[in-house]
C-alpha cells in the first residue's frame, strides 16, 4: 500500500508542473495586453510602457515564468492586475465559496445518484427504472447553464420559493447558515444535475451486474433478506466503479459549479475566472485554474486511495 | 395624420436631446393632439413624473444596485471606467462639480464643492479656488489647502514621495499642462497652468479616468499609494463600509457630512456580470437598480411596473477611418460611406429605442453639442453617385474591425452587421473583424497603420461632458506612436489648428462655438462615421424614488430614497 501510495504521488508532481507550463503559456499566447486591459481607451504608450514594467510584463516569458513558479512554490501568487491586491487573498475566499458549492452538490450527487441507481439496478424493467432511466438521459445532456436558468425563472421568479442570486441576502445584517443552504439549493441543483444522472445510470449497470453474480444467487438460496444482500453483499462489491465515478465528478461538479456561479451570481472561483478572464487578470487565472487543478488532481489521488483500499486487485497491479 | 406623427417624431427626438423641457413637450404636444404619444414617450423614458413629484422623501433603507461588472480599484485617481467612477465619486468630491441633479439640461452646469468660489486670472493661467470650511475627511481630519496640495502633487509632481505614477498615468489629461499649485492660506489654494487650457474646469469634473478629487492625507500616509484603494477617505455622502471582491462593495451615509445629508442608510453594488442575472435578480426583488439591461428584457419588466431611465449621456459609437488606406483617401468616399448607413433605422430597430441616431462626431451632453447639427443625410443615390466620382463605381474590398463586447459598446457586431449590409448598396464588400473586448483595446489603440492592424477603419464608443474630447480623438497629438497616444487612430491631422486655437479659447460659449466649427470641418473632411449615442438605458424597482437620469455617464446618488 505504501509502494503503491508514493507512486501515486510521484505522478502527481509532473502532471502539476504541466499544467503550470499550460496555464502560463495560455495566457501569454492569447492576444491582448493586460497594461492596455488597465488603461483602456485612454491608454498612451508612455503609460503602457509605465505598467508593463512595473508587472514585470517586459521580461522575457521564461523569466516570467521561472519568477512567476518560485514565489507559487512560496504560496505568493502575486498582486491581481485589475483590482490591486495579493492573488491568494482574492482567490482562497472564493475558492471555499466553490467548496461550499461543491459540498452541496456533491451531497444531491451521492443521494439522487445512488438512490435512483439502486433502485433501478434492483427493480430492472419496472415502470420506476424506465422513468428514471430515461429522466437521466435527457438530465445528463442538458448544459448545466440551461437547466440553471430554467430553474431560477421558475422556482426563484414564478414560485418565489428560493433565492436567484448570490450566497447570502444583501439586505440581512447577519449571515446565516439557513439563509446559506436556501441560496445555495438552486445551484447546487444545477451544478449535481449532470453527474447525479451519469452517477444513478452507473450505479444501476454496476448493481445489475453483481446482482446477477453466482454468489448473490448463493446468498438468496441461503435465505438471506434482499435487503442484508443488496446493502451488505451487493453493495460491496458494486462500490469500486461507483467510488471511482464519483471521485471524478467531484472534479466534474468543481467544473460544473464555474458556470453555475456565473449564472447564479454565486462569487466562487468560476465567477472570479470568468471576470480576471475578461479582466486579462493573470496572476489571478492563473492562480485560480492552478488551485483547481490541483484539487482535482488531489480528489482523484484521494479516490483512487480509497478504491485500493477496498478492492486488494488494485494495489497490485 | 402622418404630419402630425412626424410633428411628434422632431418634439420626441428634441426632447430626447435636452433641447425641449419635460413640459414644454407635453404642452406642445397637446397643441398637435399627441398628448398621449407623448405621456407614452415620458412614461417609456421613466419620466412620467419628475422627481420631486414622486412623493415625501423618506430616510433609510438599503439600495441595490447590479453592475455589468466588477469594480477597479477605489483610489479615484488612479482608476478608470464609468463602472468604477458610479461608486468611487459618492465617497469623494472635488473642488468643483457637476450638478446632476437636474435631468432635462442640454449638459451638466458646474457647481462648487469643496471650493466656494473660484477666479481665473487675467493671463489665463492662474486658477484661485476659495476652499469651504468646516469640511472634515471620513477619517476625521480637516480638508485645507494641504490637503488639496498633496493630492494634486500625488497625481503630477514627480519629485515629491507621495507621488503615484498610476494616478499620474490616469490624470494625465487633468494636469497635463500643470505648472505649480501654491497654498497662500489654508482657505486658498492657486492652480497654475504652462499655457491656457479652456476647458480645464471641465476636465477637473471628469471621472471616467482618474478623477481631480481629494483623498484624506492621512489616510494616504497611513495605508501608502497602493493600500489606499482598500481604505477609500474622501470627503463625499457616503463613505466606505467594506469590499468583498466579486461580491460586493458597501457605502454608507457619512453622518458628518458638509452637505445636505442622503437619504438612503447604505449602497449596495453588485458585480453581476450575466445580463440575465441582473433583470433576474431585479424581478426577484434581490437588487433595486440594474445598469445595462438586456434590450430583449426591458418591454417584460416595464410591464411588470419597473421603470426605465434613459436620456442623453455624454457616448458617441463611432467608426474612424483609417486615413492611409488607399480606399479612403478620397473624401468622396468617406462622404459616401457616411450617406449610407441608415443610422435611424438602426436606433429604432435594432436598438429598439436604447439609442439615438448621431449628429457629428462631437459626444453629446457638453457645451459645444449642437442638436441640431446637421450630419450626412442617408442618401444611398448620392452615395452612389460620390463613389462613382471618386472612382469607386464598382465599390472596393475592406476590413473593419469591432469587438464583441465591452464597456458602453452596446450589441457591436450586429451594429457592425447593419453597416456592413448598407455599406454593400454602395459596393462597399466590408468584411468584419472581431475580437473581444481586451484584445480589441489593444489593437485599437495601436492605430491602423501599425502592421498588426492593418485595416480600412475601427470602432470606439466614449465621449465626455468636456468639449476638450474631441481633441483627444482627432487631434494629431494623439496619434500613436510619436504623439504617445493612439486615440486618433485614424491619422487625422485637418483640424490640429483649429483645435489647437479652441483649446486656448477661455470663454466657454467663445469657445464652445470654435468647438462647433471644428465638428463641422471634421463632418467636412469625414475622417470618422459617427453612428449613434446612447441613452445610458437603466433599470429600477418601482420602491426607487428621486433617481435623476443627469446627462452623465455617472449619477447623483444624495436624491434618491425608497419608498
Amino acid at each position: 500500500m505504501l509502494k503503491f501510495l508514493v507512486y501515486r504521488v510521484a505522478t502527481i508532481v509532473p502532471v502539476l508542473f504541466g499544467v503550470s507550463v499550460v496555464v502560463f503559456l495560455m495566457m501569454k499566447l492569447i492576444p491582448g495586453d493586460p497594461a492596455e486591459a488597465i488603461l483602456g481607451p485612454a491608454a498612451t504608450t508612455e503609460k503602457i510602457e509605465m505598467v508593463r514594467r512595473s508587472l514585470g510584463l517586459d521580461q522575457p516569458f521564461y523569466v516570467q515564468y521561472v519568477r512567476w513558479l518560485w514565489k507559487v512554490l512560496q504560496g505568493d501568487f502575486g498582486t491581481s492586475i485589475a483590482v490591486n491586491v495579493p492573488v491568494a487573498q482574492l482567490v482562497w475566499p472564493k475558492f471555499w465559496n466553490t467548496v461550499l458549492l461543491t459540498a452541496g452538490s456533491l451531497v444531491i450527487c451521492i443521494v439522487i445518484g445512488l438512490g435512483v441507481g439502486i433502485v433501478s439496478g434492483t427493480r430492472q424493467y419496472s415502470w420506476f427504472d424506465r422513468i428514471s432511466m430515461s429522466l437521466t438521459l435527457v438530465v445528463a445532456n442538458t448544459p448545466a447553464f440551461w437547466l440553471g436558468l430554467i430553474l431560477m425563472v421558475v422556482l426563484a421568479l414564478y414560485l418565489g420559493w428560493f433565492p436567484a442570486t448570490g450566497m447570502y441576502s444583501m439586505r440581512a445584517s447577519q449571515k446565516t447558515f439557513g439563509d446559506l443552504i436556501h441560496h445555495m439549493v438552486l445551484p447546487a441543483i444545477t451544478t449535481a444535475s449532470v453527474s447525479a444522472a451519469i452517477i444513478a445510470r452507473l450505479v444501476r449497470s454496476s448493481f445489475l451486474d453483481v446482482i446477477r453474480k453466482h454468489y448473490i444467487t448463493a446468498l438468496r438460496a441461503k435465505g438471506l433478506s434482499e435487503r442484508d444482500i443488496i446493502l451488505r453483499h451487493g453493495m460491496k462489491n458494486a462500490l469500486p466503479p461507483i467510488i471511482n465515478i464519483v471521485g471524478l465528478q467531484v472534479g466534474y461538479l468543481m467544473g460544473g459549479a464555474l458556470f453555475t456561479e456565473v449564472v447564479f451570481s454565486w462569487p466562487g472561483i468560476g465567477l472570479q475566472i470568468y471576470s480576471s478572464i475578461v479582466a486579462r487578470d493573470l496572476p489571478v487565472v492563473q492562480a485560480a485554474v492552478l488551485v483547481t487543478t490541483f484539487v482535482f488532481v488531489l480528489v482523484n489521488l484521494g479516490t483512487d486511495v480509497v478504491v485500493a483500499a477496498l478492492d486488494p486487485r488494485i494495489r497490485r497491479a | 395624420m402622418e404630419k402630425d406623427r412626424t410633428t411628434f417624431e422632431t418634439l420626441e427626438a428634441a426632447f430626447i436631446e435636452g433641447r425641449l423641457s419635460r413640459r414644454e413637450l407635453l404642452r406642445r404636444s397637446a397643441l398637435i393632439g399627441a398628448s398621449a404619444a407623448a405621456a407614452h414617450l415620458l412614461g417609456s423614458l421613466g419620466l412620467a413624473r419628475p422627481a420631486h413629484a414622486q412623493g415625501t422623501p423618506k430616510k433609510g433603507g438599503t439600495l441595490v444596485i447590479a453592475k455589468e461588472s466588477e469594480l477597479d480599484i477605489l483610489d479615484p485617481h488612479s482608476a478608470g471606467g464609468w463602472v468604477t467612477w458610479r461608486v468611487s465619486k459618492q465617497m469623494h468630491e472635488g473642488l468643483i462639480d457637476e450638478d446632476l441633479t437636474q435631468a432635462n439640461v442640454p449638459y451638466p452646469k458646474l457647481i462648487p464643492k469643496l471650493a466656494t468660489s473660484w477666479d481665473i486670472s487675467k493671463d489665463s493661467l492662474t486658477y484661485t479656488f476659495k476652499l469651504r470650511k468646516g469640511v472634515k475627511f471620513h477619517d476625521g481630519t480637516n480638508f485645507d489647502a494641504a490637503a488639496v496640495k498633496y493630492n494634486i502633487d500625488r497625481c503630477a509632481a514627480k519629485d515629491v514621495p507621495q507621488f503615484y505614477p498610476r494616478a499620474n498615468a490616469y490624470t494625465q489629461w487633468i494636469w497635463q499642462f500643470l505648472k505649480e499649485v501654491k497654498t497662500p492660506d489654508e482657505g486658498t489654494v492657486q492652480i497654475v497652468l504652462r499655457e491656457p487650457y479652456g476647458d480645464f474646469l471641465r476636465q477637473l469634473v471628469q471621472g471616467g479616468g482618474g478623477a481631480a478629487v481629494f483623498i484624506s492625507p492621512a489616510a494616504l500616509k497611513k495605508y501608502g499609494n497602493e493600500g489606499i484603494a482598500e481604505h477609500p477617505t474622501g470627503t463625499g455622502p457616503f463613505r466606505f463600509v467594506e469590499r468583498v471582491r466579486g461580491e460586493k462593495v458597501v457605502i454608507e451615509r457619512n453622518p458628518n457630512y458638509w452637505g445636505t445629508q442622503p437619504y438612503l442608510d447604505r449602497i449596495i453594488d453588485r458585480p453581476m456580470p450575466e445580463p440575465a442575472a441582473r433583470m433576474t435578480a431585479l424581478q426577484a426583488g434581490e437588487v433595486d437598480m440594474v445598469y445595462v439591461p438586456h434590450p430583449d428584457g426591458i418591454a417584460e419588466l416595464k410591464a411588470k411596473g419597473f421603470k426605465l431611465e434613459q436620456g442623453p449621456a455624454p457616448h458617441v459609437w463611432y467608426f474612424a477611418f483609417n486615413l492611409k488606406d488607399k480606399n479612403y483617401q478620397d473624401v468622396r468616399v468617406r462622404r459616401a460611406i457616411n450617406m449610407a448607413i441608415d443610422r435611424e433605422g438602426m436606433a429604432k430597430q435594432l436598438l429598439k429605442g436604447t439609442a439615438v441616431a448621431a449628429r457629428g462626431l462631437q459626444a453629446p451632453c457638453c457645451p459645444s453639442y449642437d442638436p441640431n447639427f446637421k450630419d450626412y443625410p442617408y442618401d444611398v443615390a448620392q452615395a452612389k453617385k460620390l463613389m462613382a466620382e471618386a472612382g469607386f463605381a464598382n465599390g472596393f474590398d475592406t476590413v473593419w474591425q469591432t469587438s464583441v463586447d465591452g464597456s458602453g459598446q452596446l450589441i457591436p457586431v450586429p451594429m457592425a452587421e447593419w453597416i456592413q449590409r448598407d455599406l454593400a448598396k454602395i459596393g462597399v464588400r466590408m468584411k468584419l473583424r472581431t475580437y473581444e473586448w481586451i484584445t480589441y483595446i489593444g489593437y485599437w489603440i495601436k492605430g491602423m497603420d501599425d502592421a498588426s492592424n492593418k485595416v480600412g477603419s475601427q470602432q470606439m464608443s466614449w465621449g465626455m461632458t468636456s468639449d476638450y474630447w474631441l481633441d483627444i480623438v482627432t487631434n494629431s497629438s494623439h496619434i500613436a506612436p510619436a504623439g504617445g497616444a493612439g486615440q486618433n487612430g485614424g491619422y487625422y491631422t485637418g483640424a490640429d489648428s483649429m483645435l489647437n486655437a479652441a483649446r486656448a479659447e477661455m470663454d466657454e460659449q467663445k469657445r464652445a462655438a470654435l468647438y462647433r466649427k471644428v465638428n463641422q470641418k471634421i463632418k467636412d473632411d469625414a475622417p470618422a462615421v459617427p453612428i449613434i449615442n446612447d441613452l445610458a438605458p437603466l433599470m429600477l424597482s418601482p420602491k426607487v424614488k428621486g433617481f435623476v437620469h443627469a446627462p452623465e455617464e455617472w449619477y447623483d446618488m444624495t436624491t434618491v430614497w425608497l419608498a
